[in-house]
């Protein structure tokens, strides 16, 4: 498995999340290793211009995809899970890796913006396996809305996508590597989905 | 549960008198001037007292209620109805339920025979309490039976709904009556209208949360805009969507958790990492580590303590104590906290608060406020800033504040419960979180806080760490008293 080592992201807390998960890690960016993963946890924090700006400059985008179309299973977390969208209106349209249809928008309600705090999902799929108490870590301003592959969804001050899956890939808005036991339930599933 | 605006009106107004005065009567407009204003929605249900038929015992605003009634409202009116006739005026005039009180509490026969007329679900009967006891004649005697007499007879009535307002209770400072609305749960099966002491958003949150309250009426709250309508109802829709959280306070000086009153009597609480990961274990939702060394040369322990603790945990970890710069902050963070609680610096330097939420964004920047009778205070708590707290808290707020962590240094160590009356001054204005800190003592102190308080968070230190009561113990209790916790 490789954890791709992004700026615009706190690819240390992750790793841990995902080593206790038990995953046997590689941390790189380099985009042939990448291309070649099996399996690939893409994260993201910060503004998604940014982080599809990195990945583009480093050709880890294409990496991405050259990966997933050989077989390779993602995981998108937070931003990184934004990033797999066709595209994002934060701040003017900025393109994602479009491996699952959606746009991600700003939240629209009247509660405070960012989101920081747990909520609790609805959540199905093998993703969610064996997770007993469904409620999860948020920290985001946008977030993708009745995405046609979701699999869990949550509310602040309405409905929007708290995890997809479209085939091998997955993406979850929430930061499992804070959400205690829960969160590394999520990773130890995918770590083990085949 | 309904949220009811509440419209007096005399004089073809809306208006406001205070300690029932008809003098000094505060006018607003017409009602659908004030409706508009409002942004009550359509279908809404309307709470209408005629104040002039409550002193005279006659109709009065008749045209007005006809008015609201053909505008897609659900209008309940009340005011000195004491016969059949004056039921009989207001229901002519498009009203669907009318409001009853004296007769409903004096035992006076005129309200079986509303109900008879009308039917059950018509007649609100409105009880007033102080104290214990029904007030009826306008409040100026006590009802000769007891509440328990006067609910007893309204459900062999089968009377659904009553409307219950606490006048012992100062509304703004304490809120609504959340305890007797409990007890009531108790008591009765019927339904309960909230009313008085309503003066903020998480107000409606929280009596939204009560089994047993179908309805709130708001009144001046609304009109003096401390709540927006619109904003209450988005809230109220959902109001067990979002947990609160639970979160243990490690006070770490030389890598080690101590404890202590007032930062006096220090004595050792064990090891951070051990104690955090125990937390975390029951349940807690975050943790908060406050580094109280005093000198620099400390700093460096502080910053691998974080870096112990931070690699220990899967739920967010927030540092504060001695952060004076950007650079403070970021080490912090790459130390491994989540957020970052700044205090005396940003009180010296406001504009820090600004420059950290730029750089590290507002979900990582956390004003820690230490309040002493509403001051703020700096340096632990010992000094006062001479600044009010309330205004400071809502200047972080704008400066790029994420959330308050708010401490009363009043009750800090006392166990005398959370500074419930300095809560709701800042819960009140603020739209971001607040973290209560300071004076946990048991059980119930922690939904206070959150209930009345209106916190989004609870905090405590030794009460955990002397294992008082475990945080298991708290996010039971408030997940009992219907709080929603993870």
């Amino acid at each position: 498995m490789i954890l791709i080592d992004s700026p615009v992201a706190n690819t240390a807390n992750i790793a841990r999340a995902l080593r206790t998960a038990g995953a046997d890690l590689q941390i790189t960016s380099d985009p042939d290793a990448i291309a070649r993963a099996q399996k690939l946890v893409l994260p993201g924090v910060g503004s998604f211009a940014a982080a599809m700006r990195w990945l583009i400059e480093h050709r880890i985008d294409s990496a991405i995809r050259d990966a997933v179309n050989g077989g390779a299973s993602l995981l998108g977390i937070c931003v990184g899970h934004q990033l797999l969208f066709d595209l994002s209106h934060e701040m003017g349209t900025t393109r994602g890796l479009g491996l699952v249809p959606g746009e991600v928008r700003k939240f629209e309600g009247r509660l405070p913006v960012p989101q920081i705090g747990w909520n609790r999902v609805t959540a199905r799929g093998p993703l969610f396996e064996g997770v007993e108490n469904p409620v999860f870590y948020f920290v985001n301003s946008y977030a993708a809305a009745n995405a046609p592959h979701e699999i869990a969804r949550a509310d602040y001050g309405g409905p929007f996508t708290a995890a997809v899956q479209n085939g091998r890939v997955f993406g979850v808005q929430f930061h499992p590597e804070k959400s205690s036991s829960a969160g590394l339930q999520v990773l130890r599933n995918f770590i083990a989905w085949k | 549960m309904e949220v009811i605006p509440s419209l007096d009106l005399l004089g073809g107004n809306v208006v406001r008198l205070t300690h029932g005065n008809f003098d000094t009567a505060k006018v607003y407009g017409e009602p659908e001037a004030v409706l508009a204003s409002l942004d009550v929605p359509r279908g809404a249900r309307l709470h209408v007292v005629d104040l002039e038929a409550s002193r005279t015992g006659r109709p009065v605003e008749t045209r007005i209620v006809e008015r609201l009634a053909s505008r897609d409202l659900i209008v309940q009116v009340g005011g000195g109805i004491r016969t059949l006739d004056d039921a009989r005026r207001w229901f002519d005039c498009g009203a669907e339920r009318v409001i009853v009180g004296t007769i409903a509490a004096d035992g006076s026969p005129l309200l079986a025979s509303l109900v008879e007329t009308f039917g059950a679900q018509c007649i609100v009967p409105a009880v007033d309490i102080r104290n214990g006891v029904i007030r009826i004649a306008g409040w100026q005697r006590d009802a000769p039976v007891s509440i328990a007499e006067v609910f007893t007879r309204l459900e062999s009535l089968a009377i659904p709904e009553a409307l219950v307002t606490d006048i012992s209770h100062d509304g703004v400072l304490r809120g609504p009556s959340f305890r007797l609305y409990r007890e009531l749960a108790r008591l009765t099966s019927i339904r309960i209208i909230a009313s008085g002491g309503v003066s903020n958003a998480g107000d409606v949150v929280s009596l939204a949360r009560q089994r047993n309250i179908s309805g709130c009426v708001i009144g001046k709250a609304l009109l003096e805009r401390r709540i927006d309508l619109a904003d209450a109802l988005a809230r109220v829709a959902m109001p067990n969507a979002i947990p609160e959280r639970v979160i243990p306070c490690l006070d770490v000086r030389d890598g080690r958790v101590v404890k202590g009153v007032n930062f006096v009597d220090i004595r050792d609480a064990g090891d951070p990492v051990e104690c955090a990961r125990r937390y975390e274990d029951e349940g807690a939702d975050e943790i908060v580590i406050l580094d109280i060394s005093a000198t620099d040369a400390n700093r460096q322990t502080a910053l691998d303590t974080v870096r112990r603790v931070a690699d220990s945990l899967f739920i967010p970890l927030t540092v504060g104590g001695g952060i004076r710069t950007v650079e403070d902050f970021r080490a912090m963070l790459r130390a491994g906290a989540d957020r970052v609680a700044i205090n005396t610096a940003a009180i010296r330097n406001p504009q820090l608060i600004a420059d950290c939420a730029s750089e590290f964004g507002v979900q990582a920047v956390v004003l820690s406020c230490d309040a002493k009778d509403g001051r703020v205070m700096v340096r632990s708590g010992k000094e006062s800033a001479d600044i009010d707290a309330v205004e400071w808290c809502r200047r972080a707020e704008s400066l790029g504040a994420g959330e308050i962590l708010l401490t009363s240094v009043n009750r800090d160590g006392t166990g005398a419960g959370f500074d419930i009356e300095l809560l709701r001054a800042v819960t009140s204005v603020l739209k971001i979180g607040v973290i209560a800190s300071g004076g946990a003592g048991k059980l119930e102190d922690f939904r206070d806080a959150i209930e009345c308080g209106g916190a989004r968070a609870v905090l405590a230190a030794s009460l955990f760490h002397d294992r008082v009561l475990t945080v298991g113990e708290v996010k039971r209790h408030l997940a009992e008293e219907g709080i929603p916790v993870r």
